[in-house]
C-alpha cells in the first residue's frame, strides 16, 4: 500500500493529490443547487446574501453552495426571493432526486389502485397519478 | 433561465457539463459550462507552492464538486503552442485523470479557438475576451482592460480563455 505525506504532497502521484477517491456520478445529472451561480450573477458576496437572509455571516451560505448542508424551507424561499428564480431551478438536483423518488412511488400506488374496483373516483385518481409519473 | 430536461412524451435531454482549464504561471483559470449555454462557475485559482501537485489537488476538487462530463484543456502539443514543459505536463496529467475517472477529455488548440470566433479576420485574445463577455454578461464585472504593450497579461484573461475552450467545437 502506498503511503504519502499528505501534508506536503511531495512525491504524491497525480491521481492521489486530492480527496481520494473522487466519486463521479454514474449518469450526468443537474447539480444539487445552483446558488453559487445565481449569487455570482447578481454580483453578491456570501456575506451579503447571508445578511439578506437574516444571518450574521456567510458560513451557512458557503455550506449550501458546497453541498455540505441543505437549506431549510424558509431559507430556500429566501433564496427564491433574492434571486427571483423558482425553487425547482435553484435547488435543481435536489428537486430532481425528490421527483424521481415520487415517480417511483406513484407507479407503485397506481398498480395498487388498478387492482381495486374501477369507479369514477378511481379513474380520476389514476389520471392524476399518471400526470405525476409523467412529469 | 429554466432548463426543461424532460417532457411528458420526450426522452430526457442528455445533460453535458464541460469543465475547461487554462493553466497560468501560478495556478489556472477555469470555467464550467452546462448545456445548452449556461455558465455555471468560473474563476482563477492561485497555488502557492509545488504548483503541479497544488493544481492537481484543486482540479480534483473542482471535478468532484461539478461532476463534469467533459474536461477541456489547451492542446499543448499542437503546432504553434508556446506552452512550457510544466504546463504540458500538467495538461497531460489532467487528461490522464479524466480517463481514469471515465469522463471525456478534449484538447483544443489556440488556433482552433481563434478560428471559432472569426473565420475571416485575424482576432486578438482581447477580441475573444470581449466577444465572450458579450455572450455571457455575468463575466462583464471581471472583464479586463485592453492590454498595453508595457503591461503583463491580466490574470482574469485566463477565465475568458477557459470559456473559449469550453465553447469551441470539440
Amino acid at each position: 500500500m502506498d503511503v504519502f505525506d499528505t501534508s506536503t504532497m511531495k512525491g504524491v502521484p497525480d491521481r492521489y493529490a486530492f480527496s481520494f477517491p473522487i466519486q463521479m456520478a454514474s449518469q450526468p445529472k443537474r447539480l444539487p443547487n445552483y446558488l453559487r451561480m445565481y449569487r455570482r450573477r447578481a454580483c453578491l458576496t456570501q456575506a451579503e446574501v447571508a445578511r439578506l437572509l437574516g444571518n450574521h455571516d456567510g458560513a451557512n451560505v458557503s455550506r449550501y453552495e458546497r453541498y455540505k448542508r441543505k437549506p431549510s424551507l424558509e431559507t430556500a424561499l429566501g433564496f427564491c426571493a433574492i434571486f427571483r428564480e423558482p425553487i425547482t431551478e435553484l435547488l435543481a438536483g435536489t428537486y430532481d432526486d425528490a421527483a424521481r423518488v415520487i415517480r417511483g412511488r406513484t407507479r407503485q400506488l397506481a398498480l395498487k389502485v388498478r387492482q381495486t374496483n374501477p369507479t369514477r373516483r378511481t379513474i380520476l385518481k389514476l389520471e392524476s397519478l399518471d400526470r405525476i409519473s409523467n412529469q | 433561465m429554466t432548463i426543461d430536461l424532460t417532457g411528458p412524451t420526450q426522452k430526457p435531454m442528455r445533460l453535458r457539463r464541460v469543465l475547461a482549464i487554462d493553466p497560468t504561471h501560478r495556478g489556472f483559470g477555469f470555467a464550467v459550462l452546462e448545456t445548452p449555454d449556461r455558465l455555471v462557475d468560473w474563476g482563477v485559482v492561485h497555488v502557492r507552492s509545488d504548483t503541479h501537485a497544488g493544481c492537481m489537488k484543486r482540479i480534483g476538487q473542482l471535478i468532484e464538486h461539478h461532476q463534469p462530463t467533459v474536461i477541456v484543456t489547451e492542446d499543448g502539443e499542437a503546432e504553434g503552442s508556446r506552452r512550457g514543459t510544466r504546463v504540458r505536463k500538467l495538461i497531460a496529467a489532467v487528461q490522464r485523470l479524466t480517463l481514469d475517472l471515465g469522463a471525456r477529455s478534449a484538447a483544443v488548440s489556440l488556433t482552433k479557438t481563434r478560428h471559432a470566433f472569426s473565420r475571416s479576420d485575424p482576432v486578438t485574445k482581447y477580441d475573444i475576451v470581449v466577444a465572450i463577455a458579450e455572450r455571457f454578461p455575468e463575466l462583464r464585472p471581471v472583464l479586463p482592460r485592453r492590454r498595453k504593450c508595457y503591461m503583463s497579461e491580466d490574470e482574469r484573461t485566463t477565465i475568458f480563455q477557459a470559456v473559449a475552450y469550453a465553447t469551441s467545437p470539440l
